[in-house]
């Protein structure tokens, strides 16, 4: 079943920078900078990366539980970098830089799967 | 409830359906399977020659100080014609050090040289025998499991005694208790007072297993204790509270007065302490922790494709079953969740067996190395959180397209 729902350019692009993002991240799961912050802590941090790269897949298909996949996860993501003191607010910065178009962009989206 | 019967029906079709194609299933979790398996096996053999080092860092002593003539850390810079002229710390300079030096707890003389040992027929050659000053059992750390240490009066008159590490004792005398026996140390007569506790193979050498402990008043018998080749030092252990800075502070000051050095001219002794060498291999461990990652992200990402494109030829074989599915009133998450299911189970079985491929090695490895492998808790939740992941990343996209389908349309196609 085709989506009717036309994605704005503005999204596509915020897809885009957002599956390279995933990708540069995802080996990040498993580098020894990112164990060595706990035995919890890969694990969680892929979650993270899993759960983003599934909401771009529902931003690019025009889906809004993409849209509130990634305010979740991003909530998730800033709440565990607070508790472990590594917070960056570049990357809060970015992300909120993200979630403005997708807010513009919510009411045009698909409310279904 | 619902859910949970959502779950075991997805997971009962995605088990059928792996089944049914045993080749195909095979070939593409072995993807994961290499990936998971060189990725923790580089992260196991770190961390257990990570922890072995830090062991034998913590026998030597981490808040101990050793006064040398010789630094330990060796740069492209290393003056060592500088250091030929230095002299070796002598046995007086002790006596200076624990008089003057506030912040030492404790300090020692310590030679070492080999030797042949010998009770009755038996013999060892080429023995490891430590020649310490009586202060020697607070500044190292090692437990005696059988016997005593030297009493001060043996150490002060320098008495024939010895301890002996538990590879000697079981050597020299088998089905024999050691203690109070007569050894002969390059033909001189000693008596063992003492075997130390097993403390197992160590990483940077010199377990007290396989060492001879005697006075330095009678080790002036059998070697010149000023002979520059039996590395002549002096250990020193901080007091509770004071830093191994603070210590190096005061003693660069102290052995400075004592060798009555000027004040422009150079140290001619080094103060060495173990952080020196841990700080060595945590750069070295940290360059083969990112080879060793490197090289498994490249075979996780090669077997995450592998999955990805065998759930894709997955979804087409059974685009008409979905069809069908559909449209006796399946929903979109039930075909989503079904696929997704497939692809995380591909991705953790073959996950699984690397886990237990590396577990194999460290049991074989572990016995044929000497050293201590272990799969730590850490590294099995990784390997099992890498599995899902990467079933879940490449999953996901082939399993959507599934669930988007339309049902006539699906049901229509070959």
């Amino acid at each position: 079943m085709q989506s009717t729902f036309k994605r704005p350019v503005l999204l596509s692009i915020v897809c885009i920078l957002g599956f390279i993002w995933i990708v540069f991240s995802f080996p990040s799961v498993f580098s020894p900078s990112i164990k060595k912050m706990g035995d919890w802590y890969p694990a969680l941090f892929g979650l993270i990366v899993a759960s983003s790269f599934i909401s771009y897949i529902g931003l690019w298909h025009m889906k809004r539980w993409g849209v509130q996949l990634f305010l979740i996860t991003f909530f998730i993501k800033e709440t565990i970098l607070v508790v472990v003191q590594d917070v960056n607010f570049m990357g809060i910065f970015f992300s909120i830089l993200f979630i403005v178009p997708m807010m513009v962009f919510y009411k045009r989206m698909d409310l279904n799967l | 409830m619902i859910i949970f019967g959502l779950l075991r029906e997805s997971v009962s079709f995605a088990l059928v359906s792996l089944a049914t194609n045993k080749l195909r299933t095979f070939l593409s979790l072995l993807g994961i399977t290499i990936g998971i398996f060189a990725i923790i096996i580089v992260f196991t053999i770190v961390d257990s020659l990570e922890q072995n080092l830090r062991k034998s860092v913590q026998s030597l002593g981490d808040d101990v100080v050793f006064v040398q003539k010789w630094p330990w850390t060796f740069g492209p810079d290393y003056p060592w014609w500088k250091y030929m002229n230095r002299p070796v710390p002598d046995y007086p300079e002790l006596s200076q050090i624990l008089e003057k030096c506030d912040g030492a707890q404790s300090a020692a003389f310590l030679v070492s040289a080999r030797i042949t040992i010998k009770y009755k027929s038996n013999s060892i050659e080429r023995v490891n025998i430590n020649c310490a000053s009586h202060q020697y059992d607070r500044v190292k750390n090692f437990e005696i499991a059988d016997g005593r240490y030297f009493t001060d009066i043996e150490s002060a008159s320098g008495r024939p005694v010895a301890v002996i590490g538990d590879v000697l004792a079981k050597a020299l005398f088998p089905n024999q208790n050691p203690i109070g026996e007569m050894v002969k140390i390059n033909g001189a007569k000693v008596m063992v007072i003492g075997v130390f506790k097993k403390e197992g193979e160590s990483i940077l050498g010199g377990s007290v297993d396989t060492e001879v402990l005697v006075p330095i008043n009678y080790a002036r018998s059998l070697v010149d204790i000023r002979n520059e080749d039996l590395d002549p030092q002096i250990l020193v252990r901080a007091k509770p509270g004071i830093s191994n800075d603070d210590l190096i502070d005061e003693l660069t000051g102290l052995m400075r007065s004592v060798r009555k050095l000027k004040p422009r001219s150079d140290d001619n002794f080094a103060l060495n302490q173990t952080s020196l060498i841990s700080n060595q291999f945590d750069s070295l461990f940290g360059v083969v922790g990112i080879v060793g990652w490197v090289i498994g992200g490249f075979s996780i990402l090669v077997g995450g494709f592998g999955i990805a494109n065998i759930m894709f030829v997955s979804v087409k074989e059974r685009t008409n079953i979905i069809g069908i599915q559909k449209s006796l009133g399946a929903k979109n998450y039930f075909i989503l969740s079904q696929f997704l299911f497939e692809a995380i189970f591909l991705s953790l079985l073959g996950g699984t067996i690397g886990l237990f491929f590396v577990f194999l090695l460290t049991l074989v490895a572990g016995d044929s190395v000497g050293m201590e492998i272990v799969l730590s808790k850490s590294n099995v939740i990784l390997g099992f959180t890498i599995s899902i992941l990467i079933g879940v990343v490449s999953g996901f996209v082939p399993a959507y397209g599934a669930s988007q389908l339309d049902p006539v349309e699906a049901i229509r196609s070959n």
